[in-house]
């Protein structure tokens, strides 16, 4: 386990920076370092006055399988929306009015988000999941991202 | 197991790619988002906004009432979740289309657009929402265009 910073929710008071037994929350990101947090002892969780941190796990259990069917149906919604956002990219190069272009650029990001929910609910919701690291490791031969993603998960 | 399309492949690494920020995991979020821009292959043919209104228009009713009834029968909460804000976020998109279909740049005069970074909610006015009429989140998840 280790802790995270929200911080949209940290207000600078700094109590993290004193309770931290090894200084893992003093760093120049803004952001707890994972690598020194001692697993997770929630000094800091319990010392922030703005609920600004929280602790993640470091392995997760498997999530539940999802009903294939389902799935599958989720993953071709998914592909559909992903069709809406290409054709949004064709009428933003094409647009000749400024408003115009910002409809298309605001419905191109609406299909991206709606279809990423397609896809989360399809179940490649975590990166750890044995589901994305099949995935991962289809394509870890051709793709040197794909293999140093699953190398790290 | 089933792979999925390549069409579904760019969106698949985007969402992980968020969902490593979330994680707090920089790194990993960082291969993920460019796994998305790699696999982002797709092209169109629809090229304006009365074939994208078909393509909102048959997916609310051709594809959701399939999926519905598949998430309804094994009653997958996640997925009845995603589809009660997806359906609602199509109807508004095909509303906005059809609304600068019928009155062009006109539309937008004086107001700006919103987009609900957590459901993908558009808004179209002279401020941000208080609050996401879809998802319930607030003003603060939402990003001007
Ligand atoms: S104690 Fe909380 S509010 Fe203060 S700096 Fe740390 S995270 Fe931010
Ligand atoms: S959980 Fe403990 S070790 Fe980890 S950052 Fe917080 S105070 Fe430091």
């Amino acid at each position: 386990m280790y802790a995270s910073r929200n911080s949209a929710k940290c207000t600078k008071d700094c109590l993290c920076l004193f309770v931290c037994p090894t200084g893992a929350t003093d760093t120049e990101t803004g952001q707890i370092d994972a690598e020194r947090c001692l697993d997770g002892c929630r000094l800091c969780v319990d010392a922030c006055p703005s609920h600004a941190i929280f602790l993640v796990m470091s392995n997760y259990s498997e999530p539940a399988p999802k009903n294939s069917e389902l799935a599958g149906k989720l993953l071709e919604l998914c592909e559909s929306k992903y069709q809406q956002e290409k054709a949004a990219e064709v009428i933003i190069t094409n647009a000749e009015s400024t408003p115009k272009k910002k409809l298309a650029e605001a419905l191109r990001r609406s299909f991206r988000i709606t279809a990423e929910d397609c896809a989360r609910e399809a179940g490649y919701m975590l990166p750890q999941s044995e589901k994305v690291k099949k995935l991962l490791e289809k394509f870890a031969g051709i793709n040197e991202d794909a293999k140093s993603a699953l190398e790290g998960l | 197991m089933a792979y999925p399309s390549n069409s579904s492949l760019s969106v698949i690494f985007s969402n992980l790619q968020k969902a490593s920020e979330k994680q707090q995991k920089p790194k990993t979020a960082e291969l993920f988002g460019r796994l998305a821009v790699d696999f982002d292959k797709g092209s169109s043919e629809v090229n304006d906004f009365v074939g994208l209104k078909d393509l909102v228009s048959n997916e609310l009713s051709e594809k959701y009432p399939e999926v519905q009834a598949a998430a309804d029968s094994v009653k997958d909460r996640g997925a009845l979740r995603a589809l009660v804000w997806g359906q609602k976020v199509a109807a508004i998109q095909k509303s906005l289309i059809d609304r600068y279909l019928l009155k062009g740049d006109e539309l937008l005069i004086g107001k700006a657009l919103f987009v609900c970074e957590a459901c993908g909610f558009v808004s179209l006015g002279a401020d941000v929402p208080e609050i996401c009429p879809v998802c319930k989140a607030p003003a603060s998840r939402f990003s001007k265009v």
